[in-house]
């Protein structure tokens, strides 16, 4: 599988944030790789980095397998933060500048149109549209001149249901279309309807990174205790489907790859010589999942 | 290269502030060349009502004076304004509306942008040139007789002496642009320094007890004013006391270009270093 954008060790402060710190990933031909994290944890400056807005403090990236130039960026589309274009000319002409800007014939903006549904409104000004109507335009733009890569920030952010929905619809076409997508939100579950892969980033750095499937597998958690919470986190490694742990003052949260069996778990510690004051299942929601990745990070 | 104008030419092509704020420059301008004669003949008439000796009227539209005559006019700070919040509103737009980052993101380097800028400013400060060229021709020869007419050329270097005025003038509203990127800002701080910070410093550099050496006609905005600095009117000469400019002023050219060249490296390097 090809390489489109591999991200090693960059790096951006503002001031005493560290908005990137020592950020590395890669990111293949057809995958949908979503970059999910809260609000402020270094997204959109990865994104801008990427794209050569930003200057990163330290660290490179390549795209395509190559040093960035401005002839990589032409075959990305992109739609950073908010959908960024002329009030005061209409969608055309914004869009006939995209055009002018890659190097690309007039031919396809009837195409993004069409998609993104605003073909008849092609003529109003950018400003008389309403929030839905700017983000598809911003879609639209970023759909002309079938790119390699398409990466948005934050594509469903402030749209009502409807427009969500709508968008999702246009992402999920094109990725059936085999066009790699970078996707940055803070929305897990539109991460997992729409992405394959994922990197989680929090205050710049990155916890986790792999398949949806895998990182947002919401598996319950086993909740146990113990006299000796020592020697209990010492074999809690050795359970087996095991994945990881957290502990607090009195107990220990284990996380397993598969649905866990309580019985098992009872007799392992038993066979070891440890008896368990507590044994419970945590059936556990998305967001829980989310919340916790998260803390464990803290 | 062309490619970028015409980038360029869809960003303005429906954009009304644009053509508004062009069309008051060209209507200020053809108001100022139409009216100045009448004006300034007022003026004669009334002073020759009060004083013995009479004044003799004033022409203005005459081969070769009407060169000197009409880019003086044209490049009064108060008309050059209108093209300079032109350029400077075209370059905060992309800051104000973010569509620098969209634009850079979509392909364009930050040099490409900011060769596009200085693309629009030169090919606006030739179209301005040739209007006021063609007008001054016009206007020349309906009002001379055949006499004039074979100095039709003899102060023909005011007019490109008026593009090198034009063409700083919107390059230093190309660096307040670039360097403040807020609308407001920048028109707010160019305004006041074209029209009363730099006057004043003018003035009181002026002051011999001050500044012994007059420094004054090295200040940016004084440097592009004083290329065309007086219109060839005698009796200015006579009340004034100032020697009349046979031809533009060199070393103003010189210190203009110097100036917006110095202005055109600082943006590049600000661009360079700075994020978006």
């Amino acid at each position: 599988m090809k390489t489109v954008l591999s991200i090693h060790s960059l790096s951006k402060r503002y001031g005493h944030i560290q908005a990137v710190d020592q950020l590395s990933f890669q990111v293949k031909k057809g995958q949908v790789f979503g970059i999910l994290g809260p609000n402020g944890s270094g997204k959109t400056t990865t994104l801008s980095m990427i794209l050569s807005l930003v200057k990163p403090d330290a660290g490179s990236y390549e795209w395509f397998e190559k040093p960035p130039t401005k002839e990589s960026r032409k075959r990305i589309g992109s739609v950073i933060e908010n959908p960024n274009f002329y009030p005061y000319l209409s969608a055309v002409n914004n869009l006939k500048i995209v055009a002018k800007i890659k190097g690309i014939p007039y031919d396809s903006i009837e195409d993004v149109l069409n998609i993104t549904g605003l073909y008849e409104r092609r003529c109003s000004h950018f400003k008389t549209f309403s929030f839905g109507m700017k983000q598809r335009l911003a879609l639209a733009s970023a759909l002309m001149g079938n790119p390699d890569l398409l990466i948005l920030d934050e594509p469903t952010n402030g749209l009502d249901p409807q427009g969500i929905a709508q968008i999702r619809d246009i992402i999920l076409q094109v990725a059936a279309q085999g066009i790699t997508i970078i996707l940055a939100s803070h929305l897990l579950d539109e991460v997992q309807k729409i992405c394959t892969d994922v990197t989680v980033l929090q205050k710049g750095k990155m916890l986790f990174s792999g398949k949806v499937s895998e990182v947002l597998a919401v598996t319950d958690c086993v909740e146990i205790g113990a006299d000796d919470i020592g020697h209990l986190q010492k074999k809690v490694v050795e359970l087996s489907g095991y994945k990881t742990h957290v502990v607090t003052d009195d107990k220990i949260f284990v996380y397993f790859t598969d649905s866990p069996d309580l019985s098992a778990i009872n007799s392992f510690f038993h066979g070891n010589g440890i008896i368990l004051s507590h044994l419970s299942v945590r059936k556990r929601t998305l967001e829980q999942h989310f919340l916790e990745l998260l803390q464990d990070n803290q | 290269m062309i490619d970028l104008l015409k980038i360029e030419f869809k960003k303005i092509a429906t954009y009304k502030v644009f053509w508004i704020l062009t069309g008051l420059y060209f209507l200020f301008l053809g108001l100022g060349i139409f009216m100045a004669e009448f004006i300034l003949n007022d003026w004669v008439n009334n002073f020759n009502k009060r004083f013995p000796v009479p004044m003799p009227h004033v022409t203005l539209y005459f081969f070769p004076d009407i060169w000197q005559n009409l880019t003086f006019f044209a490049s009064i700070r108060y008309v050059l304004i209108f093209p300079a919040l032109v350029i400077i509103i075209l370059i905060t737009n992309e800051f104000t509306y973010k569509t620098i980052r969209q634009n850079i993101a979509n392909g364009m380097s930050k040099k490409d942008f900011l060769l596009s800028k200085l693309q629009i400013i030169f090919l606006l400060s030739v179209i301005i040139t040739l209007i006021l060229g063609l007008v001054i021709l016009f206007l020349g020869i309906s009002h001379s007789d055949g006499q004039q007419m074979t100095l039709i050329m003899q102060k023909f270097w005011f007019l490109p002496g008026f593009f090198i005025q034009v063409l700083s003038y919107l390059i230093f509203a190309f660096f307040f642009g670039f360097l403040l990127r807020h609308t407001g800002l920048a028109i707010a701080l160019f305004t006041l320094y074209t029209l009363i910070i730099e006057p004043v410093i003018y003035y009181v550099l002026k002051i011999p007890a001050l500044q012994p050496n007059n420094i004054s006609p090295y200040l940016p905005v004084n440097s592009v004013l004083k290329i065309v600095e007086y219109p060839a009117i005698p009796f200015l000469q006579k009340f004034m006391g100032i020697t009349l400019q046979n031809n533009v002023t060199i070393l103003s050219c010189g210190i203009s270009i110097l100036y917006a060249s110095i202005m055109v490296g600082v943006v590049f390097w600000v661009m360079a270093k700075k994020d978006l």
